[in-house]
């Protein structure tokens, strides 16, 4: 059976983009709260 | 201690890649194709664990009504979720290769779908009820429901006829799985854990302050 690298790239990649998104919207988040924290 | 969390679970990502791609050999029917295995199935296992906290702290907050309860549920169901996006992403991209097909209306495949839909519903119901009290409510039934229909996914392999294969370590009797493909696969576990774990106390966390922010 052929290796399918492309296949395999494009899992790690998408992996990488969805765990990596969900990181920085933690830190978006943590960003906006102190913020509000900073302007109360 | 979350930020440790962070710093381990960085370590176990590149140990896991190092076991995957450097250390596992390439697989003898599937090519290189199956490194695909070790993000996929880890990430399911990651979602049930958090699937099953976010089910043990909804049991709590609803005999309790502690903030603190529904904070870990909705931390957990929202993580879980993000684990089993991937884990669908990764199967149907290992499945086109593999099977010749994205996807298919197999038992375990559906019934996986319909229990990631349940997640989003449950995120939504989260997001659109601005009762805070409310919110925690519907979503700890919710979140019950859904996380009642995880062995559901996990026995349908045996329970109907599959293109999906039955579990390679969840099993009843001893893994015929090779012992460096074994570990290989327990060493981005115990990654995918850790950053499982870390995003939950994370967003607990952030769910404090929210409410903090709010009050």
């Amino acid at each position: 059976m052929p290796d399918n690298w492309t296949f395999v790239a494009a899992a790690y990649g998408l992996a990488a983009l969805v765990f990596g998104g969900y990181w920085l919207r933690l830190g978006r988040i943590d960003r906006e709260l102190a913020a509000v924290r900073t302007e109360r | 201690m979350t930020t440790l969390l962070g710093w381990l679970a960085g370590l176990g990502l590149v140990a896991g890649l190092v076991m995957g791609f450097g250390v596992a050999p390439r697989e003898v029917t599937q090519g290189n194709v199956q490194r695909i295995m070790y993000l996929h199935v880890p990430a399911v296992w990651v979602a049930y664990l958090t699937f099953t906290v976010g089910f043990a702290a909804s049991i709590a907050y609803l005999a309790g009504r502690r903030p603190g309860a529904d904070r870990l549920a909705h931390a957990a169901c929202e993580v879980g979720t993000v684990f089993l996006g991937v884990n669908i992403a990764t199967g149907a991209i290992w499945g086109k290769p593999t099977w010749g097909t994205w996807w298919t209306w197999d038992a375990r495949l559906t019934s996986v779908a319909v229990v990631f839909v349940m997640f989003l519903a449950y995120l939504l119901l989260r997001g659109a009820i601005e009762d805070r009290e409310r919110g925690a409510r519907y979503g700890a039934v919710l979140s019950i429901v859904a996380a009642l229909n995880i062995p559901l996914v996990h026995f349908s392999v045996y329970w109907w006829r599959t293109l999906h294969q039955p579990p390679s370590l969840l099993k009843p009797g001893s893994s015929t799985m090779p012992r460096v493909i074994l570990t290989a696969l327990l060493v981005n576990f115990a990654a995918q854990a850790l950053l499982g774990a870390y995003f939950v106390a994370r967003r607990a966390r952030l769910l404090a302050a929210e409410e903090e922010a709010i009050a």
